[in-house]
Order: structure tokens, then sequence, then C-alpha cells
């Protein structure tokens, strides 16, 4: 564990009153690295709880088609991961206490080696890293790296995680619980009102496991969402196809946008009693 | 899951959580249906009656005159839609019903998996769909019409750089989202647990057939077994047989392309580093940073920039070597077939063949080798004709 542990402060803090977690994604160095640096500012001064950052990845096979356009574009243009990682040092000087987590996919890591990447990603401030496709039957390969540069391992819970896999991987799990909240991949496609029914009993089954918060994402897009999730026993939620798709759609407008739809997220996440 | 499905450091399971239930559910199919007798005995009619196993193992008297060697092909390129690729498709489609599975979707290059996937589809009454990158629907325009009258849905993948590595790529997506009610049939012995050994275990039995009738034929076992690796499938099942027979020597061939030293190649074994992709650990091409690069081939069916992790544990362990043929060579070796012996062989297969007359030439002189013809080359006569102008 962290000595200095910002997603517990932060999660606390919010707990305290009795407020939501706000957790908006986006890729790094997308549109182009200042363009980036601006829309994570943005996030931060529009009252981002913590942040969730990817790596663009040139095989992203747990994105949907928003955030593969967005990783693909940031490959073409040359935007390297060091790049990234020194985009990440620079947003922890813009905000010294947000939590920043880290999402990536392995093959990076491993062409870094585990624990210079984790050196590093620690260096550059980041408080978590979650791999996309490592799963926690192989999470032994990276826990001690973790743990040694005190950053968080995050894992991903879903729907269809059973009893069996969930103790499996809350024993590994630190900072929160990132909740697949639909199966697929990410997106903002429509919700289906039965599945989110049957989240409630996940998220009970999760926190009964676990004390770490409980992040829902995928096709998380809108307030009526975000609330859905907190009514359904989430601690919050992580939004990130939308905010692309938001920043691609309003042009040179878009700073305005964001800004209006991130304070429409975190209202309803702080209007709900949790 | 039950195990990890490692070879050596390779192998393995790295896919999203979302995925995990169901490779579980299919590693679980692996271990309880496909060692059953129902389901032994349904597919062995269907590779018999259907596909037309056994397939001959031919002794090519030219070739062995011309070359100085015994040589023998493995002629999988008479197999029922015209590559190895159909063992594989049969077998999973039909583990797939067995599973209670209404749907499957699978990913091709050259489409040859595609195609065969659509025939096993159609005939087993699965709903298929297919993603191909469009930059090879392009380059393979018949195989996506055959796959079509066969009933299946072709989807043109616009992602990365529209070819294999993506349409794999989205033919996982698909199958996150649909884990109930679809089976992912991937095509090669490449990709998480339990694919490399559930695709060996249906293309072993290339290898099976060949041990036996070159038994029959020559009364010993052969000196060398040559085969073409992409992903290694019809290569795997070719040598898994031959593996513990260890004074047959096995030799891959990987696609060179324009030429190593050009970076335009496929050859994976030869030139790529330790990696992730796909679901295994392998070796990848890739940049220093982990980016994930594109393979050059003039066949579409050898353009891979990863490969079977079991590959990069057999030439670890020196069990097997891997060589490669460049495209050009391939292109001769093809045109050399057609004129010799009157077969007309798939640009993947003509790999083979490269380091087959290598070797018959060099340190195999007079010896006896067995070449996997892993497919036909109907499907190539347009790119052939292309570098005939």
């Amino acid at each position: 564990m962290p000595s200095k542990n910002r997603y517990e402060e932060r999660f606390t803090s919010l707990k305290k009153s009795n407020k939501g977690a706000f957790m908006p994604f986006t890729v790094l160095g997308w549109p182009d690295e200042e363009t980036s640096f601006s829309i994570i500012k943005t996030m931060i001064d529009s009252g981002a709880s913590a942040l969730e950052l990817g790596i663009a990845f040139s095989d992203p096979v747990a994105d949907g088609p928003i955030i593969q356009a967005a990783a693909h574009k940031v490959i073409e243009d040359g935007f390297t991961v060091s790049q990234a990682l020194d985009l990440v040092a620079r947003v922890r000087k813009y905000d010294e206490s947000i939590p920043v987590g880290l999402l990536v996919y392995y093959n990076h890591v491993m062409a870094k080696g585990i624990d210079q990447f984790f050196a590093r990603a620690a260096e550059c401030g980041v408080d978590g890293v979650l791999i996309a496709d490592l799963p926690a039957e192989s999470a032994d390969e990276i826990l001690q790296a973790g743990s040694a540069n005190g950053v968080n391992v995050i894992f991903i819970v879903s729907p269809l995680t059973r009893e069996a896999r969930l103790s499996k991987i809350v024993t590994h799990a630190g900072g929160f619980i990132y909740l697949v909240s639909r199966l697929g991949v990410t997106g903002t496609d429509e919700r289906d009102s039965d599945r989110d029914n049957r989240l409630a009993a996940l998220i009970a089954s999760v926190k009964k496991a676990t004390t770490l918060p409980v992040l829902a994402g995928f096709g998380i897009s809108t307030p009526i969402h975000a609330e859905k999730m907190m009514s359904l026993g989430a601690d919050g939620v992580i939004t990130g196809s939308k905010i692309v798709d938001l920043v691609t759609k309003a042009g040179s407008n878009w700073q305005k946008e964001l800004e209006t739809y991130l304070k429409q997220m975190v209202d309803a996440l702080n209007s709900v009693k949790v | 899951m039950r195990t990890l499905g490692k070879f050596g450091v390779y192998g393995g399971v790295y896919v999203p959580e979302t995925l995990m239930p169901a490779l579980e559910e299919l590693e679980n199919a692996f271990e309880n249906i496909v060692p059953g007798e129902e389901f032994k005995t349904q597919l062995n009619s269907l590779l018999t009656d259907y596909a037309g196993r056994p397939t001959p193992l031919y002794h090519a008297k030219n070739l062995s005159k011309s070359w100085g060697a015994q040589v023998f092909l493995k002629r999988e390129d008479l197999l029922h839609g015209g590559a190895h690729k159909t063992n594989n498709a049969l077998g999973q489609a039909l583990l797939s019903k067995m599973m209670g599975k209404e749907r499957i979707i699978a990913e091709t290059g050259a489409g040859q998996h595609g195609v065969a996937c659509a025939m096993a589809g159609a005939l087993l009454g699965l709903k298929t769909e297919v993603y191909m990158g469009e930059v090879d629907m392009e380059r393979q325009k018949p195989n996506v019409f055959r796959m079509q009258l066969l009933g299946t849905t072709v989807h043109p993948v616009k992602t990365g750089s529209r070819t294999l590595k993506d349409a794999i790529n989205e033919a996982l997506r698909d199958w996150i989202g649909n884990l109930e009610n679809t089976h992912y049939l991937l095509g090669t012995v490449a990709g998480p647990h339990p694919f490399p050994s559930l695709v060996k275990h249906f293309q072993r039995i290339i290898g099976e057939e060949a041990s036996r009738q070159i038994e029959e034929k020559t009364g010993r076992q052969p000196d060398y077994v040559v085969a073409c690796v992409g992903g290694g499938s019809n290569a795997m099942g070719i040598f898994a047989e031959f593996v513990d027979k260890t004074s047959v020597k096995l030799v891959g061939v990987e696609p060179a392309g324009a030429g190593l030293e050009t970076g335009k190649h496929g050859a994976v074994l030869a030139r790529g580093s330790f990696g992730c992709v796909h679901g295994m650990k392998s070796l990848v091409l890739q940049t220093d940073e982990g980016q994930i690069q594109e393979a050059h081939s003039i066949s579409a069916g050898l353009d891979y920039p990863s490969v079977g992790p079991e590959h990069a544990f057999l030439k670890d362990t020196g069990r097997a070597r891997y060589d490669s043929a460049t495209d050009k060579e391939a292109l001769a070796a093809f045109h050399e077939l057609c004129r010799e012996e009157g077969i007309i062989p798939a640009l993947e297969s003509s790999h083979a063949l490269v380091v087959g007359k290598k070797l018959a030439q060099g340190e195999a002189a007079g010896k006896v080798i067995v070449i996997n013809l892993s497919g036909r080359g109907d499907k190539d006569l347009h790119e052939v004709m292309k570098h005939a102008q």
C-alpha cells in the first residue's frame, strides 16, 4: 500500500460529505499534447474527484470505436508512451491531491520492464494502474512492482465475474474496484434497465467482499446514468467515451461544452444521497 | 481457469476480465466435451464424409528427382475448402453447437479460415459472422464472395491497420459483448488459453496421418517435417505428432516478405521480441515502446505480427528450428510446383517448399522430407498474375 494514498483520502472525504465520485477518462496526448493537457485541466477545474488516463495502444481490445479512434490518432501522430507519462507528471504538478489512475495494456508495461514502468509511473505521480488485459490469474506478475513503488493495482469486476474470481480479485485490488456496468467494450450505447437492476446485486456482493469503493464504468454517459448507478449502490462513476466523443463533435467550442457536461455530472453525483 | 496454458514463458491468459468467463467455459468444454465419445464420433464422421480425410501423402517423384531427396507432400490442399483450416473450423463449430451456442464469429486474413467457418456454420446451422480487415477484403475478393454465398455476414474492419490483427481485435470485442450465445472460432494456435491447445488438438490429425502414411510408404519416419508458419496452425498440426520422435527434424518457415533486412516481413520468430498481444505472451513485431507493428508478406495468410506461443517455445528449446522465405522465393516455388507436379499450391505453402528445396539440396540430400502443403493456390491466382505481368 502506498504511504500517501490519494484514493483513500479522496474517497473518504467524498463519503463524509455524502457525494458520489466522478472519475472522467481521456486518452493521453489526444487530440494533441497541449489540448490533452487542457482537457485534463478542465476536468480538474470542473470538479472531477479523480482521473483515469489512458495510454494509447495499437491493439486496444477492451475499447470501443471512440477510444480506439482516439488511440489510433495519438499513435499516428507519433506521441509516445514516455511522452504520455511526462504529461501525467505535468498533471500532477497542476494538482497535487487529485488521485490519478493510468489505464494501460500489458504490452506497454512489459516493453518498458514491469519494475521500470511502475517506478516511472510513481515518479510521475500516478496513484493507480489498471492493466486492461491482465486478469487476476496473472496479477502476481505485477503486484510486487506495484507495492514496491507505492502504486495501487486496480482491477475490474464484471457482471459475469463469479464468486470465486471475485474473492481472488479483491485480495489483489487497491484504490477502488472498477465495475464494468454492462457487457461489451467501452462506449456510449443505450443502457438496458433489466441489466442495471441485476447490477445492484453484484455491487452488494462486491461490497461484502471488500471495503474499497466501487466505481461503475462502461456505458455511463449521462447524469441520469450516474444517478442510477448511485441508486444501485455504487460509490461513483467513470466516464470516458462520452468525453472523447463530446470533444470531437464540439470542435472549437469543446472547452465550454466539456465544462457544462462535467459540471452536470458532478452535480448529479453531489445531489445523490449515498 | 484450471490452467493458464503456458508454454515456458509463452502463452497464458491475458485478456480483459469481461472475457474470462467465456475462456473458463471454453476450457471446461475442451476438457469435458471434446474427449467424449459422442463428440469424437460426430467429428470423425464430418472429417471423413464431409471434408475428405484422410488427405493423401503424395510422393512427389518429379521434385524428388530434381531436388535430390525423397519429397512427400501432405495434401491438405485437397481438403474440402482448400486448406487445413477446415479441420479446426469443423471441430470448434461442432463444439460450439454442443456448448449450446447459436452464433459463431471469426477473424480472417486471407479468407481461408473465414471460408472454413462459413462452411461449418452453414452445415451445422450456426449463424456465422466474420471480421475481415478492409484492406484484406480488397485483396481477397473471391473469398469474401465465397463466404457470402455460404450465408455468412462479412464485417469490414476499419480500425487500426485494417488487416488480420485488427480483425482479431474486433472479433474479441464482439465476443466480450455476446458471450452468452456466441463462440469465437479463432483460426490459429494463438490467442489466450485454451485456444493454442484447442486449435492444435483439432489440427494434429495432419501429423497423425502423415506419420502413419510415411510409415506405410517407406517403412520409417521422416527425417524432416517442413511447414509454413504465420500464426502457426498447420505447422503445429503436423509437428505435434513428431515432437516426441526426436529423430525427426522439425522446420518452420516464416515469411521474409521483401527481405528480413527491409523490415517488411512477418518473420516474428526470427526478428520479433517478447511481448503480449491478443491475449497471449509470445514473440511480437513491435516498437521499443510496445506498439504492435504490421507484418508484410505476399501471402495474406502469413501476414501476422505475432505467432503461436508454442512455436516460440519450440524455438527456445531447440526442438524446432525456423527459417524464412522471401516473397520472391515463394513465387518461384509456386511456379515450380505447378510445372513439376501439376499442383497449384497456396502462396503460404509455397514458403515451405522453398525451404524444403534448400534442405534437399543441402544437409538433407537423399533424406525423406515431408512438406505440409497446407492449401491450394486458386485463391492466389490474382496475386500471382499481378507479379507475372
